[in-house]
């Protein structure tokens, strides 16, 4: 049962810190994307 | 239009995915790295789909960021396994493979929520936008879960030379991009230089020409020194 809510524990703080470094890293955001990977060129980000 | 220094970059990039599959299935690695192998085919068949919709309709069509939004998530969702791939690698010996299997659902199935808690405000395109942000998201995860890999690589030990330099380029991947996104949007004035506008199409061939080197030149049971990498945690 601790292994178990040791996972969901980890997956929680895995999301919040990758969540916390977008925040970080897009905070000063534009209207670039960051692109995945391959070389092909950004289009516009969609509108909402 | 990208021109013809991106269009020869983009070639490149794709090349070198084919290369990663041809020499990773010629040196009988396809059991071993199924997800990684299947990301890197999935890229190559992105690459030659997107280039066909952009010759058709071009840049800024509608069409073409429709493509690009959702094969960018399919990407990312299959980087997102071969993550995992390599995580099952590291960890095969303390028999966790349950709990890696539940985490891995877990992170996926939060980190989906999320990104339709940010885009249900939409009152139109709410799949591409949740497309998008899904991306975008699980990129940081992404990011975030090698990190912690190369971590544990420190931590363990460990000494299989190809597994640590396929997570190390990766790693360095994953940075590259952030980085340069990062730069960009802190420093906007940056993409007037022409050299950061030559440097980011690059930064797409890192991973395939890393993984490229790595299953062509890096045999299966070479290991690393110990010491190599205690050194690096003291350091």
């Amino acid at each position: 049962m601790s292994r178990k809510l040791t996972v969901v524990l980890l997956a929680m703080l895995i999301l919040a810190g990758a969540m916390g470094l977008k925040t970080l890293v897009t905070s000063h955001g534009s209207d670039s994307v960051i692109t995945a990977f391959g070389g092909a060129p950004p289009p516009l980000p969609p509108a909402n | 239009m990208p021109g013809p220094y991106e269009y020869g970059v983009w070639l490149i990039c794709t090349l070198l995915e084919a290369a990663v599959v041809v020499s990773a299935i010629g040196k009988h690695s396809l059991r071993r790295y199924p997800f990684l192998i299947l990301f890197m085919a999935l890229s190559c068949t992105v690459s030659v789909g997107r280039y066909s919709v952009l010759r058709h309709w071009g840049q800024r069509s509608p069409e073409y960021m429709y493509f690009y939004y959702y094969s960018d998530a399919l990407l990312v969702i299959g980087v997102y396994f071969a993550v995992l791939n390599l995580y099952s690698l590291v960890f095969d010996e303390m028999k966790v493979e349950r709990y890696l299997r539940w985490g891995a659902i877990l992170l996926l199935g939060g980190t989906a929520w999320f990104s339709y808690a940010v885009v249900q405000q939409s009152a139109h395109k709410i799949l591409t936008n949740f497309a998008y942000e899904l991306s975008q998201n699980l990129y940081f995860v992404g990011l975030v879960l090698t990190y912690l890999l190369w971590g544990a690589i420190l931590k363990l030990r460990e000494t299989r030379a190809r597994l640590v330099q396929l997570v190390l380029a990766l790693g360095v991947s994953f940075s590259a991009f952030a980085a340069n996104y990062a730069l960009l949007n802190l420093y906007p004035r940056l993409i007037e230089f022409r050299y950061i506008q030559y440097i980011t199409p690059l930064l797409g061939c890192i991973l395939p020409a890393a993984w490229a080197f790595c299953f062509l030149r890096v045999h299966e049971e070479a290991k690393l020194v110990p010491a190599r990498l205690a050194t690096a945690v003291t350091r």
